[in-house]
């Protein structure tokens, strides 16, 4: 759940999501669930000319389990608030995977 | 759930290890090839992180007439989040024993 | 509990083998082929493992060390006690 709520807060901010067949897609983070799959906006493919065939489409929604990074704006990101949810998470979880 | 020992020094699960690297700078091993170096400010328990000031080196071979020359191609990023199913190891950066 | 039933000690089942070498030197192999040898601090269910004074092999070669190292599970092919 850490990730998923991480995500909620960075909502209309601009990402580039790396899939990993290596196509960067910059857009506006519209919305994201438990699996991490992504929905961007107003989308533009970095290195264009390598990959075309997405020029003429303005959303995308991203199946989790084919990204690879979510390059994130730093200055959206509340780095002690990360940490200690981080923790939380950790004290959670620990155990389980016994 | 909570007990004593899980903000101690204890390494009782492997995930306590990577507990004790957060927001230390750590050096992880990708598939393909990849590396990144950067500081630790998000994990779970698939290892999905969070990186700053993270370096990228990608390892590519280049099959040049037969002879594979190793290039390794660097890259940066302020914040940058990884999805644990890439990932291969996490250690600690600069601490060689 | 995602990994079945994982009873410890009896020394019958698999896990019970991870959990006796715990403390010894054991040599770690992952799909890949690159193999990491040092001493196991811990193992998880999802045979992610903690190893001490780690040395990585890449085809045989020694190319580096970790004082520490997580290795995720689901790339290990076995861990075998020296």
């Amino acid at each position: 759940m850490l990730f998923f709520s991480f995500f909620k807060t960075l909502i209309d901010h601009e990402v580039t999501v790396e899939l990993k067949n290596d196509i960067q897609i910059r857009g506006i983070l519209k919305s994201v669930d438990q699996y991490l799959n992504i929905k961007l906006e107003d989308i533009s493919v970095v290195e264009e000319l390598k990959y075309p065939h997405l020029s003429a489409v303005k959303n995308v929604f991203i199946r989790g389990s084919v990204v690879r990074y979510v390059h994130l704006p730093a200055g959206a990101v509340d780095i002690p608030l990360l940490e200690d949810a981080t923790r939380r998470e950790a004290a959670n979880q620990a155990g389980k995977a016994k | 759930m909570a007990d004593t020992a899980e903000e101690g020094n204890t390494v009782a699960e492997p995930l306590d290890l990577v507990r004790l690297l957060l927001d230390e700078i750590v050096c992880v091993k990708l598939r393909g090839d990849r590396e990144l170096k950067g500081r630790l400010h998000a994990y779970d328990s698939h290892c999905n992180l969070v990186l700053g000031d993270v370096e990228e080196t990608i390892y590519v071979v280049e099959d040049e007439e037969g002879d594979d020359d190793i290039k390794t191609v660097s890259r940066k990023s302020e914040m940058l989040f990884v999805r644990g199913d890439s990932v291969v190891l996490i250690a600690p950066h600069s601490r060689p024993y | 509990m995602e990994n079945g039933t994982l009873t410890q000690g009896e020394g019958k089942d698999p896990s019970g083998f991870l959990s006796e070498i715990i403390g010894n030197a054991v040599t770690v192999k992952l799909n890949s082929g690159v193999v990491y040898k040092g001493e196991l601090q811990s193992v998880d269910g999802y045979m992610n493992i903690a190893l001490e004074k780690t040395e990585e092999y890449v085809n045989g070669v020694k190319r580096r060390n970790y004082g520490d190292a997580f290795v995720r599970g689901n790339n290990v092919m076995y861990i075998s006690a020296e």
